[in-house]
C-alpha cells in the first residue's frame, strides 16, 4: 500500500510501532488523556521501548486530603450546602468522604457547572452555598464567572472553597520524570502554546499538545518519537483544530482579574510555588475560608495510599499494594481510584493485565 | 370527569367507575376485558412465556413516548424475546392524587395505540389512587403472557463461539433522552427515545430461522450490560467492532460532552441477537425491513478467547476491554 493511501492514523501508528531506538518515557498530564488512551487501546499497541506514564493530570487526584476535610467541616460544622462536581463526592478525607458526610446529614449536591451553584444559592436564600472549586485552567474561568455573577446579584449566601491550580510550574516540578510530555489539550485552549516554547527554550523540556481522538493521540505520539530521535528539545501543536498559539486572552484576563497566584500543595508533588489560585481581595466575601474562618487542616492520607507515587509516575497503579484489593472504585483508599480521570480507575476499569 | 384525579377515584365507588368507564374501558375495550374479578382466557396452544415489569420513569412524558407506551413495550418485548407471540396483558395503575386527567388520558391512549400495533389485548387491570407525595405522578405495572413455538429455545447461556452479534438499531437513545429531559446538565439536543414494541421484529427474525441462540431486549444498562450478561451466562468472550456499532450522531455528541458510553445508556426498543453467523446477512435484512429496525447491524462476534470479557476493536485498529458497567452517571470535570 503506498503512503498516499494510508491514513494519518495508520502512518502515525507505523512510526510508533517501528521505533527501535533507546527506551523513552512519555508522560501525559491530562486525566482525559489518561482515560482516552486506555479507551482507545493505545497502550496495547506500543512497542516495549516506549513507556507511557500517567502524571498528575486529574484535578481531583492532585487535591490534597485536607481539602476534603475543609469541605466536610463546612458541611457538618457550619451547615453549609456543598455544590460539587461529581468526582469529589467519594474521595476519602482524613475521617470521611463527602459521601460519608452526606450519610451523617450533610447537604452535598452534585452540579455540572459552578453557575448552577449560584442559581441554587439564589433560589435558596436560607442556605449557605459553597461551591468546591477544583480544576485546572479549563474550568477555572467558569468559577470566576460564577463569583462575579454572585457579586452582581449581591448574594450573601454563596462562596467558593478554592483549590484551582495552574500547570505552568507543575511542569517544572515534573522535569526529569519523562523524556517528553503529551501536553493537555483543553488546558492549552486557554493558555495557548507559548508556555511550551518557554519550557523548550529555557528548560530543555519537550512535548506535543495532544487532542482526544485516536488519530490525534497517535499523531502526537508519533511526533514525540520523531522529535526525540532528532535529539533536540522540541514542542509542537498536534491539536490545531482547537488550540491556537495565543489561546484565550479573554479567559486568562478573567482569571487574572478574579484570582491571584499562590503557593499550593499538590498531592504527591508537595508544594509547588505559585501553582494555585485564590480569590482576589475584592472578592474576599466569596472566599469560604475567610468567610467561615476554616481552621488549618493538615489532612492525613491513609498510610497505605500510594497515590502520590502514582501521580508522579514513579509506580504504575497496579504496582500499588492496595490496587484492586483494599482499593477499588466502590471503596477507594485514595483519590486516583475514585475520579473518572484518575490513573488507578483507568487501570482498574480497563482491566490491564 | 374532573380535571385532576382525586382520592375518590380510587375508592371503588361511583368515581372509580367513572374513571374506568371514561378512560380505561374506553381505550382498552376488547372481548376479554370484562367487569368480572378476573379474565377468562382461551386455552393456550403451547408453552407460555410470562413477564412482569414496573414503570416509574420520570418525567412521565418525553420525546418519543411516555410511561404508558413504555409499560406496554417493556413487557411485550420481554415476552417477544423468548420467541413468544405476546397475547394478553394486565396493567395496574397507582396514580398520585392531583394528577392531571388529560395527561392520564394521553398516557392511556398511547398504551391502547401500542397494544393495537402489537395485536395484544389488555384483559385485566387495577387502579389505585395514592395521596399527594406518596407516589411520583403515576406508576404502572404490566404483566404479560405469550405462546412460544415448540422449537424456539433461546437464552443467554446458548451463545456459542463463532456466533454473530446483531443489534436492531442505534443504541442509547432512550437513556440519553431521559437524561436530557431531566435538564440536570442544561444541554439541549434533538434526541428522541427509541421506545418501541419489537414483536414484529422478532417475528421477522424467526421468519429467517428458529435456530436463534439469544434474543434480548436491551433496557436499563444498555447493550453493553446485556453483552456482559451473555458473556457471563455462556462462559464465552465477545469481540465488538467499534466502527460497526450504530450510534446516533447527536447521542454520541452528548455522550462525548458528559463522558458517557452509549453502550451503557438505556434502550427501550432495541434487540441484541446472537445467532449462528451463517444467518447474519439474512437476519440483518429481515430487521431492516421491519419497523424500528432500519439501522440494524452486525456489531461483533462471540469468541472462545477471553471468556466473560467484552473486547472492543477500536476505530484505530487497537483492541481494548469494554469497561464493566457500574456506578452512577457522573459528568466529567473538564
Amino acid at each position: 500500500m503506498s503512503d498516499v493511501k494510508k491514513s494519518a492514523a495508520e502512518k502515525a501508528a507505523e512510526i510508533i510501532q517501528n521505533y527501535d531506538g533507546p527506551p523513552i518515557r512519555i508522560m501525559e498530564v491530562c486525566g482525559t488523556h489518561t482515560h482516552d488512551i486506555f479507551r482507545l487501546g493505545i497502550r496495547n499497541m506500543l512497542p516495549e521501548n516506549i513507556r507511557l506514564i500517567s502524571g498528575p493530570g486529574c484535578p481531583v487526584c492532585v487535591t490534597p486530603v485536607g481539602y476534603i476535610d475543609e469541605a466536610v467541616w463546612l458541611a457538618l460544622e457550619q451547615g453549609c450546602t456543598l455544590c460539587t462536581f461529581g468526582d469529589l463526592i467519594k474521595v476519602p478525607g482524613t475521617d470521611m468522604s463527602l459521601a460519608g458526610a452526606r450519610a451523617k446529614g450533610a447537604k452535598v449536591d452534585m452540579v455540572y457547572s459552578p453557575i448552577d451553584a449560584v442559581d441554587y444559592a439564589e433560589a435558596h436564600p436560607d442556605e449557605q452555598v459553597v461551591f468546591l472549586a477544583v480544576g485546572f485552567e479549563t474550568t477555572t474561568p467558569a468559577s470566576c464567572v460564577a463569583v462575579r455573577k454572585a457579586k452582581e446579584k449581591g448574594l450573601t449566601n454563596f462562596s467558593l472553597l478554592t483549590a484551582n491550580k495552574t500547570m505552568d510550574n507543575a511542569y517544572l516540578a515534573l522535569q526529569g520524570s519523562a523524556d517528553a510530555f503529551l501536553y493537555p489539550g483543553h488546558v492549552s485552549v486557554l493558555t495557548g502554546t507559548e508556555i511550551y516554547e518557554r519550557l523548550r527554550d529555557e528548560h530543555g523540556m519537550s512535548g506535543v499538545v495532544c487532542g482526544f481522538t485516536g488519530p490525534e493521540i497517535l499523531t502526537a505520539l508519533a511526533l514525540i518519537v520523531k522529535g526525540l530521535e532528532k535529539g533536540e528539545p522540541f514542542c509542537a501543536n498536534a491539536y490545531p483544530r482547537v488550540v491556537t498559539a495565543e489561546g484565550s486572552p479573554e479567559g486568562r484576563e478573567l482569571i487574572a482579574e478574579t484570582m491571584e497566584a499562590i503557593d499550593t500543595e499538590w498531592r504527591g508533588l508537595g508544594v509547588i510555588p505559585m501553582s494555585g489560585l485564590k480569590l482576589r481581595d475584592e472578592f474576599a466575601d466569596y472566599d469560604a475560608r475567610l468567610k467561615f474562618g476554616i481552621p488549618n487542616m493538615e489532612g492525613r492520607a491513609n498510610p497505605a495510599c500510594r497515590c502520590g507515587d502514582v501521580l508522579q509516575g514513579k509506580i504504575r497503579p497496579d504496582q500499588c499494594p492496595c490496587f484492586g484489593k483494599a482499593c477499588v472504585p466502590e471503596h477507594p483508599v485514595g483519590a486516583c481510584m475514585v475520579s473518572d480521570e484518575g490513573a488507578c480507575s483507568a487501570f482498574y476499569m480497563y482491566n490491564i493485565d | 370527569m374532573n380535571e385532576t384525579i382525586t382520592l375518590a377515584h380510587g375508592s371503588g365507588g361511583r368515581q372509580t367507575n367513572e374513571l374506568i368507564g371514561s378512560l380505561f374501558k374506553k381505550y382498552f375495550d376488547n372481548d376479554l376485558l370484562t367487569a368480572d374479578d378476573a379474565a377468562v382466557l382461551p386455552r393456550p396452544e403451547g408453552r407460555l412465556s410470562m413477564s412482569t415489569d414496573g414503570f416509574i420513569v420520570s418525567p412521565a412524558e418525553f420525546p418519543g413516548g411516555n410511561i404508558g407506551k413504555l409499560s406496554i413495550c417493556g413487557t411485550v418485548n420481554d415476552i417477544a424475546c423468548m420467541g413468544a407471540k405476546p397475547l394478553y396483558l394486565t396493567c395496574g395503575f397507582v396514580i398520585e392524587e392531583g394528577f392531571e386527567t388529560a395527561r392520564l388520558e394521553r398516557i392511556v391512549e398511547s398504551m391502547a395505540k401500542t397494544c393495537k400495533e402489537v395485536g395484544v389485548k389488555i384483559v385485566a387491570g387495577d387502579t389505585k389512587v395514592a395521596g399527594k407525595g406518596q407516589v411520583d405522578g403515576v406508576f404502572i405495572t404490566t404483566t404479560g403472557i405469550g405462546v412460544i413455538p415448540d422449537d424456539m429455545n433461546v437464552g443467554g447461556a446458548c451463545a456459542k463461539p463463532g456466533d454473530c452479534i446483531i443489534v436492531s438499531g442505534d443504541v442509547g437513545r432512550h437513556g440519553c433522552t431521559i437524561l436530557l429531559e431531566r435538564n440536570e446538565f442544561k444541554i439541549k439536543a434533538d434526541v428522541t427515545s427509541d421506545c418501541a414494541p419489537l414483536s414484529t421484529a422478532v417475528d421477522a427474525l424467526m421468519g429467517v430461522t428458529h435456530d436463534l441462540h439469544v434474543v434480548r431486549d436491551a433496557t436499563r444498562g444498555g447493550v453493553g450490560t446485556v453483552l456482559y450478561e451473555i458473556a457471563d451466562q455462556a462462559g464465552v468472550g465477545i469481540e465488538l467492532n467499534d466502527k460497526d456499532i450504530p450510534v446516533d450522531e447527536t447521542v454520541q455528541g452528548v455522550c462525548d460532552m458528559l463522558g458517557l458510553n452509549p453502550l451503557y445508556l438505556a434502550c427501550e426498543g432495541r434487540l441484541v441477537i446472537v445467532a449462528p453467523s451463517e444467518y447474519a446477512e439474512d437476519l440483518v435484512k429481515a430487521l431492516r425491513t421491519s419497523p424500528y429496525g432500519e439501522k440494524a447491524a452486525v456489531i461483533g462476534q462471540v469468541t472462545e478467547s477471553n471468556p466473560g470479557k467484552v473486547v472492543m476493536k477500536t476505530s484505530i485498529g487497537t483492541k481494548t476491554i469494554l469497561p464493566l458497567p457500574g456506578g452512577e452517571l457522573l459528568p466529567r470535570i473538564c
